[in-house]
């Protein structure tokens, strides 16, 4: 943006496009170092084992090669890990209703203890995980979640990140409108889902795609609940190819690359099909 | 409000603090307990091992010169971390949502890549980077005649290039969540601030960020905790080497505590950690609230 | 507004299905009548144990085998809540390390008085050293099942141009061998000693005498445990051995060897043949140089029956039978993880292959480290003291006294 500083607003078309290059340069320089590991992990998916670790490295394959692929599909039992890990995805979006109401509740409303509350879900989001692992476990144990579903999914459901983020948010939300739909007679449950959730949309993308991120790579959970590979997730697989005292990269690769597909596919969707569509209607 | 509203607020909050209150509170208050005993393996499986020994945990890990070194390292991640990366995610995403071309929208997921990268290939590619012999880093600064880094074998130059790694991976979400506060803007600001004659720096300046400051003081908040958290890119790089150089407080929890199965030792340690992170959020909110009633 | 529904229709046909899924899993003991045995295979290694499983569910049709894979770098933590809850499998393999831990927990059942009732179990069907790494407090807690030994690997026709036509067989000789190894050139190595590997100076102390532990005393602060430290120094000290070269042995071994020896275990025997193909023929393995003796460190997995577990008597047949020579053969073809029990070396794919008859013999004069269960935690501390001595050139004296008593403390916890 430093180059926006230029004074004359005069001759705005050229010094514009100039900008816009300047711009177009920079992003381009950082985005090909940003990019470059991405590239490298999906290349070294197609690599041999020998390859990988040859010096020089090459970036490009000598041959490309989809064993490593086949290997995550008759080495895993894929169809059973890939079927647990969209279930837990899809269960994870229950939470980011929950998350988006609860942040609409400590943003927009003033009742007693909010700031207290607040400030107590904050706080779970500060303590190292590991603490809570065994205790977590021993109430889930307690009531007999243990190797279910339920039991997976539980503990991640609700996330203090979740629910700051959407309380941020719809904070900035105008209350004018608000006021108006209350005028009209909506009780505040219509408002929430007709009024402030499509309004929150931008928002609601950014956590819709970090929900499902989250829900796509669990692994703590899946593998301590369950008492059944049944119960398994991808990321649970991937880490069963790692062998105690010898790693294998290229099916690691192969592996990391072939997850991280539906999520860019995600990202992609969610980005033109809510961001952009709220740009357009966002301008009255 | 009206009266029939009253109970509405309760009734958004209600499902998820329930939630948090079984999942996150009581687990804390649990591990609190722990920390005040010494609890290990034996203890974990025949509670009746488990003695209470007040606050000796807290004495002993605040005594440990390794933990002390640990937090030292911590601040200094995120003295350096945190501004880094909010400047860098905010810049990007400035950049990215002034472009109009359509090549722009490429931008957005090239920036956001990195964050969705599987860590095990993070790891390799950057061991790969950094490595001093063979590494990509050195090779071009040798082949135009500086001399070779020792990127991960000196503590503080290591502690550098964890920050780089660490800034590389976290650009991309925080980027998303900027641009999505840029689009909640109203596009009527700037119309009024062209038809006025303001620049593109003022429009910056006096528009879009204080309509941002909402997004960038939650980025602030989660980045700041996030980075005094900082583990994972010690543990897959150089678990704490060299000579704990880049050893951080959860780090030097892990691996004293949960992986030797010291549970009260590292339930102590953890909450050391965890009421230094409450000081700075509190600190954080109160300035925040401070320039918000100005 | 669509695609919501979509979703939440989805997820509420998930929840539907899911917890349908929760109460089958209740009543998944669907074969009503039968033993149902648990076994938590580590790492990859669940498809070869479900091939044993299903091989022994043959013989023994009232029982049902369900394995369970858990991997390694989360396996403690699965352990911990396993142990928390007291629910968890029947049987386990359990790493040699981890064994004094879990023993001292109660997490693995007492097996001494079951033995008698299984000829294939007894103690001398096994390595000395592996039957060591099952006892603990008197008691024998698991029963071998996989072993691996370091050993040392070298390039023969890169020692040749040095002068050593045969692996250095003394501690002296290994040094010597370094350094020539070493002048040949720039960037050019003796041997690959790997700073962080936690057996690496234990085993060394051991060749020279050291006892490491006695009687629960801290022995590093003695001068065998002294003299180790300072040999070993003097290799990264004399740039005998990389420190932070950064390099995997598949990419060093090869061509002119710039670091043209190592020592690790027989998984490397495979990994040097596949990736660097170019070298066959110019590599061999052999047993350690020795001093006082030449000792290796003992690793491997035993199998353990769970603490809590109801089924002991069943659990116990079945590790009899894994335990049997053609079984564990069986389960080396598989995954190429190395038998415990002695009579399976003496099959020709064993014995026949010369890198294997190596291990073989290495095997026979192999320990496991102590096994008190603070010991995980002590080595892991002594990597950090010998990272100051190589790195810090830190007074090496007055750091094992540190580490000496750092070690007491955690032994008398």
């Amino acid at each position: 943006m430093k180059q926006a500083t230029t004074r004359k607003p005069a001759s705005a078309a050229p010094r514009g496009r100039l900008q816009q290059w300047a711009a177009g340069i920079v992003l381009t320089v950082f985005g090909i170092a940003m990019v470059l590991p991405f590239v490298w992990m999906v290349l070294s998916a197609f690599k041999t084992e020998g390859e990988i670790k040859r010096i020089p490295p090459t970036l490009w394959p000598e041959a490309f090669t989809v064993d490593n692929f086949t290997r995550l599909f008759t080495e895993m039992d894929f169809g059973t890990y890939l079927g647990n890990t969209l279930l837990i995805t899809l269960f994870s979006f229950v939470g980011l209703l929950l998350n988006a109401m609860a942040g609409f509740g400590f943003a927009k409303y003033r009742f007693k203890g909010r700031e207290k509350l607040f400030l107590l879900v904050l706080a779970t989001m500060m303590i190292p995980g590991q603490v809570t692992m065994i205790p977590v476990y021993l109430i889930l144990n307690g009531v007999s979640l243990t190797n279910t579903m339920l039991g997976i999914v539980l503990p991640g459901f609700t996330s203090a990140f979740g629910i700051f983020l959407f309380r941020q948010f719809m904070s900035t939300l105008p209350e004018e409108i608000m006021e108006a739909t209350r005028l009209d007679g909506a009780s505040e449950y219509r408002l929430f889902a007709q009024v402030v959730l499509p309004m929150s949309k931008p928002i609601l993308a950014v956590q819709a795609i970090l929900t499902f991120i989250g829900g796509w790579n669990s692994f703590l959970w899946p593998l301590i609940i369950a008492n059944d590979e049944k119960l398994y997730t991808l990321s649970v697989g991937l880490q069963l190819l790692k062998g105690q005292n010898t790693t294998n990269f290229a099916l690691q690769m192969a592996g990391a690359a072939f997850m991280v597909l539906p999520i860019m596919v995600i990202f992609i969707f969610f980005q033109r099909q809510i961001i952009e569509n709220y740009n357009i209607s966002g301008i009255k | 409000m009206k009266g029939s509203s009253k109970m509405a607020p309760y009734v958004f909050i209600g499902p998820t603090l329930l939630l948090l209150a079984v999942f996150s509170l009581l687990p804390i208050l649990v591990a609190l307990g722990i920390s005040l005993t010494d609890m290990d393996l034996a203890g974990l499986a025949d509670y009746s091992s488990i003695s209470f020994v007040g606050l000796a945990n807290y004495a002993d890990v605040l005594g440990d010169p390794v933990f002390l070194l640990a937090l030292r390292n911590t601040l200094f991640y995120v003295v350096i971390g945190v501004p880094l990366v909010i400047a860098c995610s905010l810049g990007v995403a400035l950049l990215i949502q002034f472009g109009r071309s359509r090549l722009f929208k490429v931008f957005r997921v090239v920036y956001y890549l990195p964050s969705v990268t599987n860590v095990v290939a993070v790891a390799v590619v950057w061991s790969y980077l950094y490595n001093p012999g063979i590494g990509l880093f050195n090779y071009i600064l040798t082949s135009i005649g500086f001399d070779k880094v020792p990127w991960l074998t000196e503590p503080t130059i290591a502690k550098l290039s964890l920050i780089l790694l660490a800034l590389w991976r976290s650009i991309g979400l925080n980027m998303i969540i900027f641009i999505a506060a840029l689009q909640g803007i109203d596009r009527s600001y700037y119309e009024a601030a062209q038809l006025d004659g303001a620049s593109g720096w003022q429009q910056l300046t006096r528009i879009t960020l204080p309509m941002m400051r909402f997004a960038i003081f939650f980025v602030t908040i989660t980045t700041m905790i996030g980075w005094l958290q900082f583990f994972e890119e010690p543990f897959v790089m150089t678990q704490g080497g060299p000579l704990n150089g880049t050893v951080s407080a959860s780090l030097f929890i892990y691996q004293n505590g949960f992986q030797y199965s010291h549970f009260g030792y590292a339930a102590a340690g953890s909450f050391v950690l965890f009421f230094l992170i409450i000081a700075v959020t509190m600190v954080q909110l109160r300035l925040q609230r401070k320039q918000a009633e100005e | 507004m669509d695609t919501k529904r979509t979703i939440a229709a989805l997820a509420a046909a998930a929840l539907a299905g899911s917890l349908i899924a929760g109460c089958s899993s209740g009543g998944s003991g669907a074969e009503e009548g039968k033993t149902k045995l648990t076994v938590w295979a580590m790492g990859d290694s669940s498809k070869p144990m479900e091939q044993m499983a299903a091989a022994y569910q043959k013989e023994n049709p009232d029982v049902s085998i369900q394995v369970q894979a858990i991997p390694w770098g989360s396996a403690h933590d699965k352990l911990l809540t396993a142990v928390a809850s007291k629910k968890g499998p029947d049987v386990l393999q359990m790493g040699t390390t981890w064994m004094p831990e879990f023993a001292a927990a109660g997490a693995l059942a007492d097996l001494t008085a079951d033995l008698a009732d299984y000829p294939e179990l007894a103690a001398d069907n096994f390595f000395d050293g592996t039957v060591t790494s099952t006892q603990f407090d008197g008691k024998t807690v698991g029963v071998p099942w996989l072993a691996e030994t370091r050993v040392l690997f070298y390039r023969t026709d890169v020692l040749q141009s040095v002068g050593y036509d045969h692996a250095p067989k003394t501690w002296d000789e290994l040094l010597d061998a370094s350094k020539k190894l070493t002048e040949r050139g720039k960037d050019k190595y003796g041997i690959g000693l790997d700073p962080k590997e936690p057996t690496l100076s234990f085993m060394f102390a051991r060749q020279n005498g050291s006892k490491l532990i006695e009687d629960g005393k801290a022995q590093f602060d003695q001068p065998a445990f002294a003299e180790t430290v300072r040999y070993l120094d003097g290799y990264f000290k004399n740039g005998y051995a990389p420190v932070d070269l950064g390099l995997d042995t598949s990419q060093t071994f090869g061509g002119d060897g710039m670091v043209p020896m190592f020592i690790s275990g027989p998984w490397m025997i495979k990994t040097v043949a596949d990736q660097i193909p170019d070298i066959e023929g110019k590599w061999a393995t052999a047993v350690l140089p020795s001093k006082d003796g030449n000792m290796s460190s003992l690793g491997g997995s035993n199998l353990s029956v769970f603490g809590f577990t109801e089924q002991k008597a069943a659990a116990m047949k079945f590790i009899a039978f894994l335990s049997k020579p053609e079984n564990q053969l069986e389960w080396m073809k598989q995954t190429g993880e190395l038998p415990a029990n002695k009579k399976a070396w003496e099959d020709p794919q064993l014995s026949g292959d010369p890198n294997m008859a190596v291990v073989g013999e290495q095997l026979k004069n192999a320990e496991p480290m102590p096994l008190v269960k603070a010991w995980d935690n002590i080595s892991q501390n002594f990597l950090k003291t010998f990272e100051e001595i190589y790195r810090a050139d830190a007074d090496i004296d007055a750091k094992l006294k540190d580490f000496n008593e750092q070690s007491q403390k955690l032994l008398d916890k």
